[in-house]
């Protein structure tokens, strides 16, 4: 048997590197993450494993016909997956909460301004400008949109910007109490909000999407794909005529795309490529730009609170967060810590559907403030 | 410094269009409630007549546990509107054996039914199989 031989049989063990060692663990740590934990399941079972395949050494996967490579060409440089995902999204959004209290659309804008005081401490680290802009979008809490813009704007730092955004979008119930409790009094977290019940009809709830197109899509051109699939999505499923259009987006096609969206990250997840200090940045600011889209949206609330003669509960404020519904979901937990009996969950929502939309329209201001395209 | 004023640049006008576009959304939603032909609207404090406890008892959801049959009516009502909603919602979803059967169905009378059937099918299959 000659030498030859042997190190051809060998050649996975000898191309064996630190890197992709490091990154096998990571893969390790994101299907723990995933499987034991529950955190995103949907998300980083496909990115680990994705992780996991592009590290194992000479991986055909990452040839120039492997699969990885395919599915990333087809899906994520040419931004498609992030737009499918987002029609499902809509399919599944129910933005009546919004359409009852369109005072709401406020709390969501408030709730954006951690993308750009993100992209205003990543610049300062020494971040190029498109590159500042790519990490600020991870404030939008928001995945596929942190995928479109990233995508487009800083395509090398796509793997870690993703991991960051579905990843700390599972810390929501983490990072969002202890900056509501440190931000609020008591007294405030026990605001009691009256309801009023008006019933939305159909027409509204099919206007909404349309209008939302075309305003969002007349004034911010670079919104249209993320807007204009969002309410795409929802106009199936409010106007009732192609149910089954509706269900396949909700389902079929969001899965079959979820899947090939985590792999094709996963993917870029190359140990060489992503394991600098740089990665290490990004996963700090995306964590600070949670946390400084909470405060505004705090914020903005108690200035509402303060407007409206303390009749709102500020702490709404802090689900204007594109994390639709576990934002909502965590302001009720606390409002019901202080006051059992204080229900605000579907002013939350509202906040919440708000922050949805609100997300949107930043990534697209974004991108065209940042001159892309 | 080129840079952070750029970045400031982009915040101040990134947050400006955002609550501009935003306000104008709400302008819109404003004005398509107005003209909504008959907006309805029930304010929190409006009485709200309580469902009869027949009604209730129709639906075939029961409300058990410490307290609650001190429970107001119209909670016990939500309470029974939800896992209606709830079970219309996911019984086309799961399994035939956990599938939880319509109220009002012959089936509702036993849900073990439905499982000693699945054993029965698996029984039968095993059998062939040996």
């Amino acid at each position: 048997m000659s030498a030859d031989f042997l190190a051809r049989l060998a050649q996975g063990v000898l191309n064996l590197s630190w890197q992709s060692l490091v990154m096998i663990a990571v893969a390790g740590l994101l299907l723990y993450l995933a499987i034991v934990r529950d955190y995103e399941p949907l998300l980083l079972l496909p990115i680990g494993a994705g992780a996991l395949l592009a590290n194992l050494p000479l991986s055909p996967l990452l040839g120039e016909q492997g699969m990885l490579t395919v599915i990333y060409r087809a899906g994520i440089e040419n931004e498609l997956f992030p737009l499918l995902i987002f029609i499902g999204i809509g399919a599944l959004t129910d933005f009546g909460p919004l359409l009852e209290n369109p005072r709401m659309v406020l709390l969501g804008a408030a709730g954006q301004f951690g993308i750009f005081a993100t992209l205003l401490l990543a610049l300062a680290l020494g971040f190029t400008r498109n590159e500042a802009a790519s990490i600020g979008i991870i404030g939008a809490i928001d995945g596929p949109t942190s995928i479109y813009v990233s995508g487009i704007l800083a395509p090398q730092l796509l793997g870690p910007i993703t991991v960051a955004a579905y990843s700390y979008m599972a810390l929501v119930p983490v990072i969002m109490p202890p900056v509501i409790r440190l931000l609020t009094s008591q007294r405030e977290r026990r605001i009691r909000m009256p309801y009023s019940q008006r019933t939305i009809s159909k027409r509204t709830r099919v206007i909404f999407p349309i209008a939302a197109t075309i305003i969002v899509g007349i004034l911010v051109p670079f919104a249209t794909p993320l807007v204009g699939s969002l309410m795409l999505g929802n106009l199936m499923r409010e106007s009732g005529a192609v149910e089954r259009l509706t269900h396949a987006s909700a389902n079929e096609l969001a899965n079959i795309v979820t899947l090939f969206l985590g792999l094709a990250v996963g993917s870029t997840m190359v140990g060489t490529e992503f394991l600098r200090l740089s990665t290490l940045l990004i996963l700090l600011l995306g964590i600070l730009a949670f946390a400084i889209d909470t405060a505004a949206g705090l914020l903005f609330g108690k200035l509402l609170s303060a407007l409206s003669g303390g009749r709102i509960n500020p702490i709404i404020g802090a689900a204007g967060i594109s994390a639709f519904p576990m934002a909502a979901r965590v302001v009720q937990r606390i409002a019901a810590e202080e006051d059992f009996e204080n229900f605000i969950l579907f002013h939350a929502m509202g906040a919440n559907a708000a922050g949805q939309v609100a997300s949107v329209v930043a990534g697209g201001v974004l991108l065209a403030l940042m001159g892309a395209g | 410094m080129d840079d952070l004023m750029f970045g400031l640049q982009v915040t101040l006008y990134g947050m400006g269009l955002v609550f501009a576009l935003l306000t104008l959304l709400w302008a819109l939603l404003a004005l398509v409630a107005r003209l909504e032909a008959r907006p309805q609207r029930t304010s929190a404090g409006a009485p709200v007549a309580a469902p009869a406890p027949q009604a209730l008892a129709a639906t075939g959801v029961r409300v058990q546990g410490p307290g609650a049959d001190q429970l107001a009516p119209e909670l016990l009502a939500a309470i029974a509107v939800a896992v209606l909603a709830h079970a219309a919602d996911h019984r086309p979803q799961v399994a035939a054996e956990v599938r939880s059967p319509a109220p009002d169905s012959l089936l509702a009378a036993s849900r073990w039914v439905s499982a000693g059937r699945a054993r029965q099918t698996a029984r039968a299959t095993s059998r062939r199989r040996g």
